[in-house]
């Protein structure tokens, strides 16, 4: 007797490509009725835990369930938003998704095995529990112990898949109740702010002719709009100031060197006046240091999704959202791993050679890829972060780019090229350093000499050239140098705040994760809190030399910038001059006043945790992994961050005022 | 209570302490120091006292204008005179200090961001990531937000003739900074170079005895803020 198995997967492309990789593409098609894009595969396949099986494979079409507060709380005006912090939430099935529901609970009743494939993450685990729920309510067999489920898998490639199906593993509930309060969170704190804001704010703009508009409170959406207004307001109070440096050329063998002094600059003219002069009368300089050390620029890590939005960002000028929405598909056309990963190391096990040779099909890269294959693989670098889910994202299979739209082939072009980059070498090279003491003050010139490109060859992001190759000079040396002259700068204001920018601040501050954090920003978006234009190219020429956050500056410049790379932070920005380049043509992000308005209204009510912060945040995002981890129980979650927003909304209801005359000030143009 | 009569040893001992560390009270102040010890505390402990009392003071009152090797030249910030060496020990109080190495704008945004509670609150931080829109060939040219004591620093000091005059750490001392010195703070500076009226401090020539004036440094510390955006806003003309 076979076995019966219900497989249910995510979306309709993960149940057709899984079920063609399970029956090697003998399958039966059924359609279900009342929805056009979930089908049912049928098929047969041999699984070593219940041997010949005839297996049904069906999907989702995300969460199935949604959830909203009771019909006597619906209505904006039925209640007084506080008391959205305890409504019933009722939970339902949309009608539109209620053909997906009965075809469930159909082929349910007739199945002995549920098995999910709902994508790996925290919200692929809540909905397979949304479908055990609705499937058991109709076979209650499917309860029992190992009868329900789930395939552990991070792409849809066909090796992978039969292993994941051979391997079934559990639900893990943990996931699954840390994504039901957050959901349960978001609808009371979003809620219930958002309907207390709209109605405080909305009359005043109606008034102004502006249209009926929701605006929203979301506790990723503020802060994030928190770091586009801030860094507005640097920009805009910004005072430039006046510096002061010296610089020394001396020209030998025909080649003019420039030296750069030590402390940089001064913002004491009257102090630098005074090194200068002790320069000259000294008169000579000595060389005190003359040193050849081989030098190396860093190979990229594996990538990881956030690194995947900046670099959409910066390189292919795509916003995250964007991005995300092209790897998707990628990733459903079984082409690359699954893209939501905040892994950047490649497990050991994995046979990332094979995956190499695979690229030497064709494509751009081709040649590099039968290099690496031939002798020329060097394992990747190994990043901080596991999250023990996936791995980071990589190339799974090869595909002619040419059958991918314009867009999906550069993200995936990035994606390929990423990949041999990290399992290529470092790019190798010689670093000249020569340091002359003049008078009490130490100049020191640099040559790079670059040897080997390695990995650069494959990952056009990413320059490095050699510099003019400097003179031989000898330690003890003395020389009258050809020219010194004092030269004077103004500070810059920062720029506006540009999404790789905001993402690597969303990152470092835990809002959102990963894969929510191209929402929030395509969110503060849509509710016109902020625009965005693109970054202009004045006043940025100059070298186009392009940084990355993971390489060793080329030269160690003192103060400054360590090596290792922690998530979003890093030492003293600038200290080396490098990172112009990068962000040319650039979204940048531009507070509307409508957006300044709600962060200077939140601002000026002067509480100690600000809605406009990212702590609240954080410490829900904290609490979300420790309901993962077993720490906490998901009504303790709820129920202490529901205490804590509270707290904050009684305080705002008393301070309404603060907020009205911000948006009298910042949109309706009424001074103080 | 003090005994009415301190025995003249007693005094002498402690005055000898004190010029031992090259600062030369002055019978007032030393006067004063004695009416409000205790009598039979161990001499040990009076010259620890009377030093930290010292430190805390007014140098202008507290020290003498002698001998001449001990203070300043009056004409000391004389920019005229290229350059000179006084072999001293002279000792100095700290009256102001300032980074010259960041701008003054980006000082006071960092004040700024502290009183935001921004930079901390209780034992979080908020992240702050590096521009990566940073501009231009000119290094550092933008408003440097890293944080921690860079320098280098200029100095405001005062002799006890109540003369003053800039100083500037030639090299990072790890004492004689922004962090470690207080408004009020001891310095015996010796063998010093003067440049342009410039002290041009060395560290094998600083030896820093601390302290500070609570009352000036308080002040200090309330008014810095409108102090750097004074001269931020002058465009940081000369400084």
């Amino acid at each position: 007797m076979a076995t019966k198995v219900l497989c249910v997967a995510e979306k309709p492309s993960i149940a057709k490509a899984v079920a063609n990789h399970l029956s090697g593409n003998q399958v039966t098609v059924h359609n279900v009725q009342g929805n056009q894009f979930i089908k049912n595969y049928q098929f047969q396949y041999n699984f070593p835990r219940w041997g010949h099986s005839d297996v049904t494979m069906t999907s989702v079409s995300g969460h199935l369930v949604s959830q909203d507060f009771n019909s006597r709380y619906r209505q904006w005006r039925s209640c007084d938003p506080v008391e959205l912090f305890e409504a019933p939430i009722d939970k339902y099935v949309e009608n539109d998704k209620k053909p997906i529901e009965r075809n469930i609970e159909v082929r349910a009743r007739q199945s002995e095995v549920l098995f999910i494939w709902t994508d790996c993450d925290r919200e692929g685990e809540n909905i397979g529990a949304e479908i055990r729920d609705i499937a058991v309510r109709s076979n209650r067999l499917l309860a029992d112990a190992g009868k329900t489920v789930r395939a552990h898998f991070s792409n849809i490639e066909r090796a992978h898949i039969i292993a994941a199906a051979r391997n079934p593993v559990t639900i893990d509930e943990a996931q699954s109740n840390a994504v039901a309060s957050r959901i349960e969170l978001d609808l009371r704190i979003g809620a219930s702010f958002t309907r207390n804001l709209t109605m405080s704010i909305q009359p005043m703009l109606q008034d102004r002719g502006g249209e009926k508009q929701v605006i929203s409170y979301g506790s990723c959406q503020f802060p994030t709009l928190g770091f586009v207004v801030e860094r507005y307001f640097r920009v805009r109070n910004f005072v430039p100031e006046k510096f002061w440096s010296i610089k020394v050329m001396h020209e030998k063998d025909g080649v003019k060197v420039n030296f750069s002094w030590a402390r940089n600059h001064l913002f004491d003219r009257m102090m630098v006046v005074i090194l200068f002069e002790r320069c000259l009368a000294a008169r000579t300089a000595r060389v005190t240091k003359v040193q050849t050390k081989p030098t190396s620029k860093w190979k990229p890590l594996p990538l990881t999704t956030v690194e995947l939005q900046k670099c959409g960002s910066r390189f292919l000028r795509m916003d995250s959202q964007r991005v995300m929405h092209l790897a998707e598909q990628l990733y459903q056309k079984g082409w690359i791993s699954y893209p939501r990963t905040e892994t950047d190391q490649f497990d050991r096990g994995m046979d990332l050679q094979a995956l190499v040779r695979k690229q030497t099909q064709g494509g751009p890269w081709q040649q590099f890829a039968h290099h690496l294959a031939n002798g020329g693989f060097s394992a990747p670098r190994n990043g901080r972060n596991n999250d023990k889910a996936h791995p980071p994202i990589h190339p799974v299979n090869f595909v002619d780019p040419s059958v991918l739209n314009a867009e999906e082939r550069r993200v995936h072009e990035f994606i390929v090229r990423r990949f041999l980059a990290c399992c290529s070498q470092d790019a190798k090279g010689s670093m000249t350093t020569v340091a002359l003491l003049y008078g009490s003050e130490t100049f020191t010139a640099y040559g790079l000499t670059v040897l080997e490109r390695n990995y650069l060859d494959v990952y056009p992001y990413d320059k490095w050239t050699s510099s003019q190759e400097l003179p031989d000079f000898r330690e003890g040396e003395v020389f009258v140098p050809t020219e010194a002259r004092m030269h004077e700068g103004l500070t810059s204001p920062p720029g506006y705040l540009t999404e790789p920018e905001l993402i690597a601040l969303m990152d470092a501050n835990g809002i959102g994760t990963d894969a929510t954090m191209a929402e929030h920003i395509a969110k503060i978006k849509d509710r016109k809190y902020v625009e965005t234009r693109s970054q202009g190219a004045a006043g940025r020429a100059g070298d186009d030399d392009i940084s990355d956050d993971d390489e060793p500056p080329p030269v160690n410049a003192g103060r400054g910038r360590g090596r290792g790379r922690g998530r979003g932070g890093r030492g003293g920005a600038g200290a080396n001059g490098r990172g112009a380049g990068t962000t040319r043509g650039v979204q940048e992000f531009i507070p509307t006043t409508l957006g300044v308005a709600l962060v200077e209204g939140y601002e000026s009510m002067g509480f100690e945790i600000s809605l406009t912060k990212p702590f609240l945040r954080k410490e829900m995002e904290l609490k979300m992994k420790a309901i993962c981890e077993g720490r906490k129980t998901r009504q303790e979650v709820v129920e202490e961050t529901l205490a804590q927003y509270r707290v904050v909304y009684n305080r705002t209801q008393q301070r309404l005022e603060d907020l009205r005359a911000s948006v009298r000030k910042y949109v309706l143009g009424q001074g103080e | 209570m003090a005994g009415p009569a301190a025995s003249p040893e007693v005094i002498k001992a402690i005055a000898d302490y004190l010029r031992a560390k090259h600062f030369y009270p002055t019978p007032a102040w030393l006067a004063s120091f004695m009416a409000s010890t205790r009598p039979n505390t161990p001499m040990p402990a009076l010259q620890q006292t009377a030093l930290f009392r010292l430190l805390s003071s007014d140098l202008t009152s507290s020290v003498q204008r002698t001998p001449p090797i001990s203070i300043f030249p009056p004409d000391i910030s004389n920019p005229e005179i290229k350059e000179r060496k006084l072999t001293g020990p002279v000792a100095v109080q700290v009256l102001d200090v300032e980074d010259i190495g960041r701008s003054r704008w980006s000082q006071v945004e960092a004040i700024e961001a502290q009183e935001r509670g921004e930079m901390t609150k209780g034992r979080e931080i908020i992240r702050v990531v590096a521009d990566e829109s940073t501009t231009d060939g000119e290094p550092g040219a933008q408003a440097n937000t890293s944080t921690g004591a860079s320098g280098p620093f200029m100095f405001l000091l005062q002799d006890a003739a109540g003369t003053k005059a800039f100083a500037f750490d030639m090299s990072p001392m790890a004492n004689v900074n922004m962090q470690k010195l207080s408004i009020g703070a001891k310095l015996v500076l010796r063998d010093l170079l003067v440049a342009r009226g410039v002290v041009l401090l060395a560290p094998n020539g600083v030896e820093v005895l601390g302290g500070k004036v609570e009352a000036w440094d308080t002040k200090w510390k309330a008014e810095r803020k409108a102090a750097l955006k004074g001269k931020a806003d002058l465009g940081g003309e000369d400084g």
